[in-house]
């Protein structure tokens, strides 16, 4: 494992990695891709946090952005992804402190494909602007965010497909929900799908619920305080994200992490 | 000796009273049968017990071993020794049924029953129940037919080992097979821990396989007559208009039962609200 504490330029390794950035400043993270590296990235401390990565042809990178920090973090970032290149980006968003992130995520080359997904446990606020944008033939891009907001929290999840003029054969398609158990609802998706091309393939879903009082009352019925079917209903809503990631010790990782976290609640 | 005492009970349902002065007495060990016409408060009294947020008890008090249940919260109640299977048990996505039982079972122990103990005994409760063997590992209730809900309240019930149980019409969507499955698991459970029961069905079918020592019917909110068996003989080849006669009483007239079916996330788009 590996600390980061300033302004990095990383040529990631082939195979699996871990990073921990714990800086005191703002930073700025370039990051290249040319094999396949799978790369756990925990966020302890930081200020505000730029991201920028080049996914060359052929490469498959996994990330998964891990939110551990107790303070408020702004994200910048953005991503491309060149000829026949995977970029796979899971975002774990469930500490207390508040984040606002901007993502763009550039399939620039033909067969370019991305996979975005998040699972987030609002206390705070989060907010999210996403965008994955198929800027050429036959790309694939695909977001899948998940989000339970508890009583105080405020999620936002602003997530935009985008295909351009010419990039014929292109699918883009996107799924967001968000559960909540906070009596005032406090949460928005804005999906958005931006098409300029006729022959191609693009979806949004979105749900958007208060969790049922029944189902509270009837785990209630069984023992459980309030807390606990709290924890219970979040694990079952949030550990679905694991399937997006395709790496067996990063989605491990993920799913460690989320459990750790629900058996806090 | 645990002891359930209602007393002059009044529950509402939104402004509108239900029971109108309930008296019963449950003692451990005691089977009760709970009939009356659709409508009437049955389902409505088992709620108040347990404590379903929607029914609100106006009057009266209801001990439970000496305890005041109506300062306790649900779960509370439920670890006070209750148990209630429900009419219409909810489907909870994304919770297996182990993590649900392990969870409502380690709440009533001081140390987490241990994985293996836990496992065995599931599996053991699941072929005594005759339910398939990966249940353990589905959704709870989730795409469930009627009867395996039903099937799984009981399974839930033997885990968790109440002191009192109250079965509101577990019997419907059983068939016959089922139907006794269901009626043994009770059974054996009775003799084996005392557990009391009150039983709420409406065919008498029930009542010979699992048979109650007291009836007590409930009509318009007030139990109107009590006895033992032959009164639910009676009302089994009668019907109830020869109690409405000789007590003097009119139902409440059946309501058609809203349920609405909102599940986990429920879609908002076509609310309008997801795009503000």
């Amino acid at each position: 494992m590996k600390t980061i504490r300033e302004t990095t330029r990383i040529v990631l390794p082939e195979g699996y990695s871990e990073y921990v950035l714990d800086a005191d400043r703002d930073v700025e993270l370039h990051l290249e891709g040319s094999a396949k590296s799978d790369v756990y990235l925990r966020i302890e401390r930081a200020g505000n946090v730029t991201i920028s990565a080049d996914i060359h042809t052929g490469a498959h990178v996994s990330f998964l952005v891990w939110n551990a920090s107790e303070n408020p973090v702004t994200f910048q970032e953005d991503y491309t992804v060149e000829r026949d290149a995977m970029l796979r980006i899971a975002y774990g968003e469930v500490n207390a402190a508040a984040m606002h992130r901007k993502g763009s995520v550039h399939l620039i080359e033909e067969g370019a494909g991305a996979l975005v997904s998040s699972a987030s446990l609002v206390s705070d606020e989060k907010d999210f602007e996403l965008y994955v944008i198929n800027e050429a033939p036959h790309t694939e891009g695909i977001l899948q965010n998940y989000a339970v907001v508890l009583e105080g929290g405020k999620f936002r999840m602003d997530a935009t497909g985008k295909i351009v003029k010419g990039a014929h054969g292109a699918q883009s398609h996107q799924t967001s929900r968000a559960l909540c158990f906070d009596e005032k609802q406090n949460s928005t998706i804005l999906p958005k799908l931006l098409i300029d091309e006729n022959d191609v393939q693009a979806s949004h879903a979105t749900t958007l619920g208060r969790v049922d009082e029944e189902q509270m009352y009837y785990m209630q019925a069984r023992g459980l305080t309030v807390r606990q079917c709290t924890s219970l209903i979040s694990a079952g809503y949030l550990l679905p994200v694991t399937q997006f990631i395709e790496d067996e010790t990063l989605k491990a990782t993920l799913r460690e992490e989320l459990e750790k976290k629900m058996e806090e609640l | 000796m645990k002891t359930l005492e209602i007393k002059n009970l009044h529950v509402s349902v939104e402004g509108k009273e239900i029971l109108k002065g309930i008296d019963l007495t449950i003692r451990e060990n005691e089977i009760h049968a709970l009939m009356g016409p659709n409508g009437n408060g049955k389902s409505t009294l088992l709620s108040a017990i347990m404590g379903h947020p929607k029914y609100t008890v106006t009057e009266g008090e209801i001990l439970y071993d000496g305890k005041n249940l109506l300062e306790m919260t649900v779960d509370e109640r439920s670890r006070a020794g209750l148990f209630l299977a429900m009419q219409y048990p909810q489907e909870i996505p994304g919770v297996t049924n182990s993590d649900f039982l392990r969870a409502a079972m380690n709440v009533r122990r001081e140390r987490p029953v241990p994985l293996f103990t836990f496992i065995k005994e599931m599996e053991k409760t699941i072929e005594e129940l005759q339910m398939k063997p990966d249940l353990a590992h589905r959704f709870l209730n989730e795409g469930f037919s009627g009867g395996e809900k039903k099937r799984n309240e009981i399974v839930q019930m033997k885990m968790l080992k109440p002191s009192l149980s109250m079965l509101d019409e577990i019997d419907s969507g059983l068939d016959v097979d089922a139907l006794k499955i269901v009626a043994d698991a009770v059974n054996k459970m009775h003799e084996e821990t005392g557990m009391s029961l009150i039983v709420v069905s409406h065919y008498d079918r029930f009542y010979q396989l699992v048979v109650p020592q007291f009836a007590h019917i409930l009509v318009n909110g007030v139990i109107v007559t009590e006895g033992g068996t032959e009164l639910i003989d009676r009302i089994n080849s009668e019907g109830y208009d020869w109690i409405y006669k000789e007590f003097g009483v009119v139902p409440e007239a059946e309501e058609e039962v809203k349920r609405p079916v909102i599940s986990l996330g429920s879609c908002a788009v076509n609310r309008g609200n997801a795009a503000k």
